[in-house]
């Protein structure tokens, strides 16, 4: 019996000792990793250019053509396009060895091509609750554990690190059909400059869903760079965590 | 064997006491989450309001829940913090309460009512819950999780739990927070920054 006590005393004691808050506690919950930057001086004015780029061109006309163009077809558009990047999803998520989710992602690239007229209505989504995987090369890295590596930020495409522009410039860029320029019958597109103008569509056609959610963050920001990278680097944690 | 069938019993009991106090727990936090919620909706709802009017009532509704101070320091981190005045730690606090409360404000405004779901409760140690939630939006959910601590001893005009951190989509507030201000104070001092929570 007494046995019994000492063991109950070591437990009570055991939870009050583990119960206590202190500010050490939080410490080690908050605690940013340093994150090496090489590039910080570069990135920096890169941050202001892309800054400047979507407040006074981006922004302004995706907001235009936003209030021009009815949501429902906007939303079409993204469907369209989300639906021809079926290969970068497909194959990524089979290299995460994700077979449920390369499943589904192929029942919904079949069902949104056909019923969904070309991928413009995602019947996947409405009508049979079949969601999508999103997943990139930079994600399958991280998945395998590869680091992010420094943080990059390109122009026009924004904040990166070294892993994910590996991913998304390199073996993702395989995989877009939107990418695909040279003259063979199987391309959708003909050449370079049809490519970047479809993919500026996209662009446009994409910020005029988010562009008031920018502003709306960058509020919150006391310094614009590193406010943005850690989101960037956070957001691409979790992404890899799921 | 007599002794160690009896010490697995009671072993046994206590977690199972132990488990449920973590269920209740987790049920009272979720349950005070989504009533609040629900005023929330309500208060936007109103037509009547002002846009200014509608914010501050919310805020004030939510004040007893978050622990602004605790999120004050945390942004700055123990080592920064202890080197403050009074005066400084003073400011500093009130200028981040404010902000937050600014940027909560600002939000809301994006906010038309939707749905939102609690989607799982964490539980990682006894006095930590974590509050998974969702905002159901037909094309895209929007994922928010509220971290609350237990302080130890509770604080006068507060709730037993408090929200300490909010990270959306996975970005954290503090740890976004953190990173700003000390890449801030690596070039400037905790005065310029004061000036420029006050310029905000």
């Amino acid at each position: 019996m007494q046995l019994i006590f000492s063991f109950l005393f070591l437990i009570i004691s055991f939870t009050t000792v583990y119960s206590s808050d202190s500010f050490d506690e939080f410490e080690e919950e908050i605690k940013v990793e340093k994150r090496i930057d090489p590039l910080s001086g570069y990135n920096r004015v890169m941050t202001s250019f892309n800054d400047v780029t979507y407040e006074y061109v981006l922004s302004p006309v995706a907001k235009t053509y936003g209030d021009v163009v009815h949501e429902d077809i906007r939303k079409s558009v993204r469907n369209f396009f989300h639906n021809l990047l079926f290969p970068v999803r497909f194959v990524n998520n089979l290299l995460q060895l994700k077979f449920q989710n390369t499943l589904e992602e192929t029942e919904r690239f079949v069902l949104n091509s056909t019923l969904g007229f070309f991928g413009f209505y995602d019947i996947g989504q409405e009508e049979f609750k079949i969601y999508p995987h999103n997943e990139d090369f930079g994600q399958t890295l991280g998945y395998w554990g590869v680091g992010s590596g420094f943080h990059i930020v390109w122009p026009f495409f924004g904040p990166s690190n070294l892993r994910d522009s590996i991913g998304s410039f390199g073996v993702d860029s395989y995989l877009n059909p939107l990418i695909y320029y040279d003259e063979r019958p199987q391309n959708i597109l003909n050449n370079i400059e049809d490519s970047r103008g479809i993919l500026l569509f996209k662009k446009v056609n994409d910020i005029s869903f988010t562009y008031k959610q920018y502003k709306i963050m960058k509020k919150d920001a006391i310094d614009l760079y590193p406010y943005l990278r850690d989101s960037y680097e956070q957001y691409r944690d979790k992404q890899i965590e799921e | 064997m007599k002794i160690i069938s009896k010490v697995l019993l009671v072993l046994g009991i206590v977690f199972t006491i132990g488990q449920s106090a973590y269920a209740s727990e987790q049920e009272e936090v979720k349950e005070l989450f989504l009533k609040k919620i629900a005023t929330v909706v309500n208060i936007i709802k109103e037509s009547t309001n002002t846009k200014e009017e509608r914010n501050s009532k919310i805020v004030q509704l939510l004040t007893p829940t978050i622990d602004f101070e605790i999120m004050a320091k945390l942004s700055l981190g123990a080592k920064e913090w202890a080197k403050l005045n009074e005066e400084q730690k003073t400011t500093f606090v009130k200028l981040y309460v404010e902000r937050m409360k600014q940027s909560y404000s600002s939000k809301l405004d994006a906010y038309s009512g939707q749905e939102i779901e609690v989607t799982k409760i964490l539980q990682p140690k006894s006095n930590r819950i974590e509050l998974v939630t969702n905002i159901v939006n037909p094309d895209n959910n929007l994922e928010i999780s509220y971290k609350y601590y237990k302080p130890a001893k509770q604080q006068e005009g507060k709730d037993t739990w408090l929200i300490y951190d909010v990270t959306i989509l996975g970005i954290s507030i503090l740890k976004t927070d953190r990173a700003q201000f000390s890449e801030f104070l690596r070039t400037k001092t905790i005065d310029d920054l004061i000036t420029r929570l006050s310029n905000s």
